[in-house]
């Protein structure tokens, strides 16, 4: 039956007002979560709040044992799930500036529009620092282009790039996301509270 | 007690039903997953009508000079040397999944045509082919047996046939002298009649010469 929309299920010109729809629900969730404090989110790197971890982490997690019971059952085929190409100098390169920019700021970009929407003024300013780092990208694109296309390896998945089980490696997955739950906890115990 | 300190009862539970639901994908007896295209879909393309090519659809593919069209013989090599369609290329039918013939069917850009001597071997082909999900594939009805009893060795028609049937036989006719066949009435060379050509009547256009300016001022 699915991909709903590649098989027709839905037509296709509901795909961007369903991508609308889903994306008002996310910033909704983001929001009455707490993602748009730029506190919460920096907890992370200074170990009094993990719920940045928790909330990406259990949402891997359980997407994908959802995903493959459905798969299992007929309802959905991962085979024909839409992957991500990988390009892997620029993946490593680029998550490291982006960490260096949540780490300073406090937001990554989806959580800053949220909090731009109930009006904060350090998302609004790191908005604009999104703006220029857009802006100086695409000027000096020549310059970054054999990293940003470069060490291309294709629509792969951790999966099929190394050749696991993909059930063992969910079931793997699973239980590092369970202990690594389990230490940020203690650690979060151990640091001094912070009031946000 | 120690432990209901560490970790809150609620965490407890729904790490336990996580590990419960990963626990159970990996346990979940495993199996053989339909490959390809889904069997609906296979069914709708072995009913289509566009499965299949009829022998006259293809010659006159052929005499237009279609580049489109790619014609494959899934038969064995020995027969492919003795005889052949033009322009075909050679792929067996037990060498049809090799990885060097895979740009030949795996393509978009042409009509595939599968020909075998009469359509079993090529309809064969067809079926693997197209549960992997190949596109434009067809397959020629009747083979090449169908193709010398029609294109190249027209049946004449009687006196009592329809219409439809005399014009059929003369574009089969046409197209088999198109691949080399000849007639007994083609021999008789007709004579061309002679036709009186009057000589082409040509006017001499003088040419005004070009007076040379005089004097000056």
């Amino acid at each position: 039956m699915g991909p709903l929309i590649p098989n027709g299920v839905i037509p296709y010109e509901w795909n961007n007002i369903l991508a609308i729809l889903i994306g008002i629900a996310f910033g909704f969730v983001l929001e009455s979560s707490g993602f748009s404090s730029s506190r919460k989110l920096a907890g992370v790197f200074y170990g009094y709040d993990f719920a940045v971890l928790k909330v990406f982490f259990t949402a891997a997690v359980v997407a994908s044992i959802g995903l493959y019971y459905m798969d299992y059952l007929g309802y959905i085929s991962v085979g024909e799930l839409y992957v991500q190409p990988t390009y892997l100098w620029g993946a490593i390169i680029g998550g490291a500036v982006m960490g260096v920019g949540f780490v300073a700021a406090g937001f990554c970009p989806g959580t800053a529009i949220t909090s731009v929407a109930i009006g904060k003024i350090d998302a609004m300013v790191y908005i604009v620092g999104i703006m220029i780092g857009v802006f100086i990208f695409s000027e000096f694109y020549t310059l970054f282009q054999p990293l940003y296309e470069g060490s291309y390896l294709g629509n792969i998945t951790v999966v099929d790039y190394f050749g696991v089980n993909p059930y063992i490696f969910i079931f793997c997955l699973t239980i590092v996301a369970l202990l690594a739950f389990f230490f940020t906890d203690m650690i979060r115990k151990k640091v001094k509270k912070v009031f946000y | 007690m120690k432990t209901k300190k560490l970790i809150a009862p609620r965490y407890l539970f729904l790490s336990a039903i996580l590990i419960i639901l990963a626990g159970g994908l990996v346990l979940i007896p495993k199996f053989e997953k339909h490959e390809g295209i889904s069997p609906e879909l296979l069914l709708s393309n072995a009913i289509s009508p566009e499965r299949y090519i009829s022998t006259d659809e293809l010659a006159d593919r052929y005499i237009s000079r279609d580049p489109t069209i790619l014609l494959i013989d899934v038969r064995d090599e020995s027969s492919f040397n003795e005889n052949t369609l033009p322009n075909s290329v050679n792929i067996p039918l037990n060498k049809l999944l090799d990885e060097n013939f895979d740009a030949y069917l795996n393509q978009t850009a042409y009509d595939v045509i599968l020909f075998s001597n009469d359509s079993f071997k090529a309809n064969q082909a067809w079926i693997l082919c197209n549960r992997l999900g190949y596109k434009n594939l067809h397959v020629l009805k009747g083979g090449i047996n169908e193709w010398f009893s029609t294109i190249i060795n027209p049946k004449e028609p009687t006196e009592n046939m329809p219409k439809t049937a005399f014009e059929l036989y003369s574009f089969r006719k046409a197209a088999s002298m198109y691949f080399g066949v000849m007639y007994e009435d083609q021999l008789k060379i007709a004579v061309p009649k002679k036709t009186k050509t009057t000589p082409k009547l040509v006017i001499p256009i003088k040419k005004k010469k070009k007076i040379p300016t005089e004097g000056g001022c």
